[in-house]
């Protein structure tokens, strides 16, 4: 099962992770994703009230969303560095 | 989760295809997660809906540019010539010479000891007095050590002072002997006690 796999963590995928969250915050940042999820931030933040919204409404309402919006073109790319990066470390 | 340096090299290919999917996904995750924390904070500290403020508010907050005033558009040179008074001396001095003023009233400051000698030495030439030997004044003064406001008080607190300045590599040099020696007196009653 791939849960059991990712959960044995080599160090080298600790340093792969650390390098690709700055990418991917810089591309969907540039791309508009951040802007758009935001704009659903401020809905879900009139809808509980700006005193009661907690950081489990925004989790729950942002993830899912979040996931789905990310542009073909970020995926890729990124699902690409990391399959070079597996191939060079698995051989 | 428990880690174990596992290498990636037994993994075949469905295996590695399914790991770049979990890390890519963690990665999204992680994203969105960075998201709300940030939006929540912005929320909770009241500064999320700034820019929704409208255009003719936003003027209010526009940098100002004009001669004589900073961007906030407040004069900055207006307390240039105001004048102080002094807690010490009660004297008013102007604002831009009152830090000095006060080095000097206060006895405090880097050349308050220089000008301290001075005075010592002129006062020293004109009175004739014997100054070889200057512990003999702080016995005199060394009872109160205050800012006082008459001039001849601090004017011995600037030689007590002095004084004990210079005695200070004196004293701590005997302290750390005494110490020293402590130390070898309390060893030596120790093995004499050890042995017994």
């Amino acid at each position: 099962k791939t849960d059991q796999l990712y959960g044995h963590y080599c160090s080298c995928l600790f340093w792969l992770n650390h390098r690709l969250k700055e990418l991917l915050r810089a591309k969907l940042t540039e791309c508009g994703w951040r802007d758009q999820l935001k704009a659903h931030c401020k809905d879900v933040i009139k809808e509980k009230g700006l005193e009661h919204v907690t950081v489990e409404d925004l989790v729950v309402e942002i993830t899912p969303k979040g996931r789905v919006l990310v542009p073909d073109s970020v995926k890729k790319e990124l699902l690409q560095r990391i399959r070079a990066f597996l191939a060079q470390h698995a051989t | 989760m428990k880690m174990e340096d596992m290498s990636l090299s037994g993994l075949d290919n469905t295996k590695l295809e399914a790991l770049a999917q979990d890390i890519y996904s963690d990665l999204v995750e992680d994203a969105c997660l960075g998201l709300c924390f940030e939006v929540h904070r912005a929320v909770k500290q009241g500064y999320f809906f700034l820019d929704d403020t409208d255009q003719e508010s936003m003027k209010d907050f526009e940098i100002v540019d004009q001669p004589g005033v900073d961007i906030f558009g407040q004069v900055y040179n207006q307390w240039k010539n105001k004048e102080c008074v002094c807690p010490n001396c009660n004297r008013s001095i102007a604002a831009s010479r009152f830090a000095p003023h006060l080095e000097k009233c206060l006895g405090m400051g880097r050349n308050s000891s220089r000008i301290a000698n001075r005075r010592i030495a002129s006062s020293n030439n004109m009175n004739n007095k014997s100054e070889s030997d200057q512990e003999d004044n702080d016995d005199v003064n060394d009872n109160d050590w205050s800012y006082g406001s008459e001039k001849k008080k601090r004017k011995s607190d600037k030689v007590f002072l002095h004084s004990l300045k210079q005695h200070i590599p004196l004293v701590s040099f005997i302290a750390v002997e005494i110490h020293v020696l402590y130390v070898v007196f309390l060893s030596t009653c120790n093995c004499k006690g050890a042995n017994r």
